[in-house]
């Protein structure tokens, strides 16, 4: 551990960040370039940036099971064998063993988690777009949950600062659906999906365009000084990636905070507790447990940010109880742990495509076609509220499609090491609305091996999304057929339930009314002002867009007002 | 289709090389199997790993002309690949269907069937794993509806025999060393991504 002397002598540091994952990470980097001595606190294993991704080179043959989930590896990683391959040799060792961190569900969730340096900051899709202008605005229009305190305007120059320290691969549209950000030259979109996106516009009037993903396609002189280089185009990025091509907690954030010397770093370490003095009426610091040899100690901060993932910061926030608090710190409004919202996702359309029989790609492309929402857009009204929006590609079958097909010998091989057809498929990532009654909480008696309080979950899908699902679907099939793809294949998977879309969010969101809300335009806890919660935690509604950049870019802007706030005293 | 119409389809298919004792190795198609065995004991004996071999070198055996010599399925290590896959990533429902489909190929004795009485087998198991795959397709079609919730349970019969072996044997096959040096250009690593025009008879990229 990088324990910086002088601040451990007693335990205290200007701030306390909780969790090293996305948004800890890029707070951590905030908080120490601007000059404060921050502690990081992890609950799970030290990862290092780039020697301990050990599987990352492997050759195909070198990986046992291939591809595929053991047995052993689906009973332990119960939760994340939900989600497909994530529990298989390649990436199951860096998920979060479900047995040993089991949580309760009253009503099922899909809770993805990754334990470790950078969280699942390291196993993200990357896939990076803004919210837009009425993704703020729709809650108070429609009078769904609560008004969001904040506009795109006023997160709009933290969206350019993130995506500039990240680096974000895309291409400028000019839509308001989805505004442009500040890109790195785009990924190539392969020939059926051209044709697809003529055809787009043409019938529907839809626009289409290259998935905007935080892989260097060009890196900037201030990527290379932390070490991070150009994206290979191998697209085995979710087994950690060896050049530091994709942005990460690892790769960017943590690397940019070791650069001020100002960071520390606990690894192993649950903070169970936040301590609350009654007297001076704000946090004073954390207890934390080894996770090891179970030894608890507390460490002291001016402020203290949670980014613990929304789940485990709303946790850590009900199971810090005192006095003043007795639901838990901060929860006057009873809104931790409420209001759990996720992207819908398992539903779509696949298709083959006829033709373009001599076009072939070089290389794998870290990256998908986005297709972003029309619906309840402009003219369109649908009978739900909000949208959705799809990601997906085209590619030419490999090998496997001989596993279905017919055929086997001398001919059939020889013909399996050729390309076959074109085949496209996308699925919907569709907004959920915030429901107070879709929520998480804390067990009164059961415990983890830690003795902290387990996390009961008793959330599920509402009727806005089970219809946007169907259209979900409905639409991706009449698009491919617009674009004259033949076999076309809907897929509604009934067996998909909050959280497997690993964009949980919610239970700690931001308002202008400490009434109804936990924390004010600046994330900060209403009723706590020296703590911050920048995770996922904080959102107010969801828009169907994937949500990473809209956390980091809400840190970043915390951050900065903590700082100043500091400095002036007024914390 | 029932099991006669299947045999009518393969002879139709095989240009009436179904011969007499394939013909008559059907007959006992459908007899009872053994019982079962337990995931604990998922094992298999000499004769079936003999017929696990002989299967998946079917499928992809060795050739040995001069514009496509590539080793077969028995040369890259496929027959124990599949098996350690079966006892590693499968779980009871698909074990048992493994077994159950290697007990009738040990019924119709299969190893005592000369190589066109072999493809004469296999074609039928294709055939019969066709309209089964397909039966279980329209049941997950129907359960993707959303309203049919409760069906899912239900689905508990493993995937049928050949479709296991066939998946292990392509998997096995294109993913070791020298199935993929000998089938595809193999690139570790790429570099770039590109749009590129194929080239006649070129192979497919493998990463
Ligand atoms: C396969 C996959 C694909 C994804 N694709 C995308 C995508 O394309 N685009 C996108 O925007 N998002 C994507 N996501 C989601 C994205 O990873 C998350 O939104 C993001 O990582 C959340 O950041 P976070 O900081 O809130 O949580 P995390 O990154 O999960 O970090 C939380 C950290 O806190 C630690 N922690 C938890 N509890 C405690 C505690 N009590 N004490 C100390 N430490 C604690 C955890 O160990 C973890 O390291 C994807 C996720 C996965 C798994
Ligand atoms: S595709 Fe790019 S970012 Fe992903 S692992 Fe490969 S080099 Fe790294």
């Amino acid at each position: 551990m990088y324990l910086n002397i002088k601040a451990t002598k007693n335990n205290t540091f200007d701030a306390i960040v909780v969790g090293s994952g996305m948004t800890g990470g890029f707070a951590a980097k905030e908080l120490t370039e601007k000059g404060l001595n921050v502690l990081m606190i992890e609950r799970g294993r030290e990862i290092k940036h780039p020697q301990d991704y050990d599987t990352a080179m492997k050759q195909p043959w070198e990986v046992k099971h291939r591809g595929k989930v053991t047995a052993h590896s689906a009973e332990e990683l119960w939760a994340n064998k939900r989600f497909g391959n994530l529990a298989n040799d390649e990436s199951g060792p860096f998920f979060t063993n479900d047995k040993d961190n089991p949580y309760i569900e009253k009503r099922p969730f899909d809770w993805i988690r990754a334990y470790h340096t950078g969280g699942k900051s390291m196993h993200w899709g990357r896939q990076s777009y803004r919210f837009n202008k009425e993704d703020f605005e729709a809650n108070a229009k429609e009078g769904i949950g609560i008004d969001w305190p904040i506009r795109y305007d006023d997160l709009a120059p933290w969206y350019t600062y993130v995506e500039k320290f990240v680096g974000v691969s895309g291409q400028k549209e000019g839509l308001d659906v989805l505004p442009d950000g500040h890109f790195l030259p785009a990924m190539p979109l392969f020939a059926p999906e051209v044709h697809f996106k003529k055809m787009m516009l043409e019938k529907f009037n839809r626009p289409v365009t290259v998935g905007r993903v935080a892989n260097l396609s060009q890196p900037q002189e201030w990527h290379t000084k932390l070490g991070r280089a150009s994206c290979q185009y191998r697209n085995k990025c979710v087994r950690g990636c060896p050049y530091g091509a994709y942005y990460s907690s690892l790769s960017g954030a943590i690397p940019a905070a070791n650069l001020t010397k100002r960071l520390s770093m606990l690894h192993d370490t649950i903070v169970a507790e936040i301590l609350y003095d009654e007297q001076k009426q704000r946090a004073t610091g954390v207890r934390v447990i080894n996770q090891i040899t179970n030894q608890v100690e507390e460490y002291f901060a001016k402020i203290i940010f949670l980014n613990a993932g929304a789940m485990n910061t709303a946790a850590l926030m009900l199971n810090s109880k005192s006095n003043r608090f007795q639901n838990g710190l901060g929860n006057d409004s009873d809104q931790v742990g409420r209001n759990i919202m996720d992207h819908h996702l398992g539903v779509g359309a696949t298709a083959t495509v006829e033709g373009f029989l001599d076009d072939y790609v070089y290389g794998q492309r870290p990256n998908a076609l986005y297709i972003p929402r029309f619906r309840n857009w402009g003219n369109d009204k649908q009978s739900y509220l909000r949208g959705f929006g799809y990601q997906g590609g085209a590619s030419r079958e490999g090998w496997s499609r001989g596993v279905n097909a017919d055929g086997f010998g001398g001919d059939f091989k020889q013909s399996l090491t050729k390309p076959g057809q074109w085949t496209i498929g996308f699925g919907g990532f569709g907004e959920v609305l915030p429901n107070p009654e879709n929520r998480m909480y804390l067990d009164p008696t059961r415990k983890d091996q830690w003795g902290v309080p387990m996390i009961v979950f008793d959330a599920a899908f509402g009727e806005n999304e089970i219809a946007m699902r169907k259209d979900i679907m409905n639409s991706a099939m009449e698009m491919m057929d617009a674009a004259g793809f033949k076999n076309i294949a809907g897929y509604n998977r009934p067996e998909v339930h909050l959280g497997l879309g690993i964009h949980e969010m919610g239970t700690a969101r931001m308002g202008r009314d400490a009434k109804t809300s936990v924390l004010n335009a600046f994330n900060q806890v209403h009723s706590v002002k020296n703590v911050f919660v920048t995770d996922g935690a904080a959102m107010t509604s969801s828009s169907c867009v994937n949500p990473s950049i809209t956390y980091m870019a809400l840190t970043a802007r915390a951050a900065d007002y903590a700082v100043k706030a500091l400095k002036k005293r007024e914390l | 289709m029932n099991r006669r119409d299947v045999i009518k389809n393969v002879a139709l298919m095989l240009g009436g090389a179904f011969s007499a004792p394939t013909l008559m190795a059907m007959n006992h198609w459908e007899s009872p199997t053994k019982s079962y065995p337990s995931v604990a004991t998922f094992n298999l004996t000499q004769t079936q790993r003999n017929i696990v071999a002989e299967i998946a070198e079917l499928i992809l055996p060795k050739t040995t002309a001069p514009n496509d010599a590539s080793p077969g399925a028995k040369d890259v290590g496929v027959p124990a690949f599949i098996e350690m896959m079966m006892k590693d990533c499968y779980l009871q429902p698909e074990q048992m269907s493994f077994i159950e489909g290697l007990e009738k190929m040990e019924q119709v004795k299969f190893l005592e069937l000369n190589d066109n009485e072999r493809k004469g087998i296999l074609k039928y198991l294709e055939q019969e794993t066709k309209a089964e795959m397909k039966a279980r397709q329209m049941k997950q079609t129907k359960m993707g509806d959303n309203d049919d919730h409760e069906d899912i349970k239900k689905v508990a019969k493993g995937l049928p025999f050949w479709r296991l072996i066939k998946e292990l044997t392509l998997l096995g096959y294109f993913t070791s060393e020298e199935g993929i040096k000998a089938s595809f250009e193999y690139v570790q690593i790429p570099g770039k991504v590109e749009n590129i025009k194929l080239k006649p008879n070129q192979k497919s990229y493998a990463y």
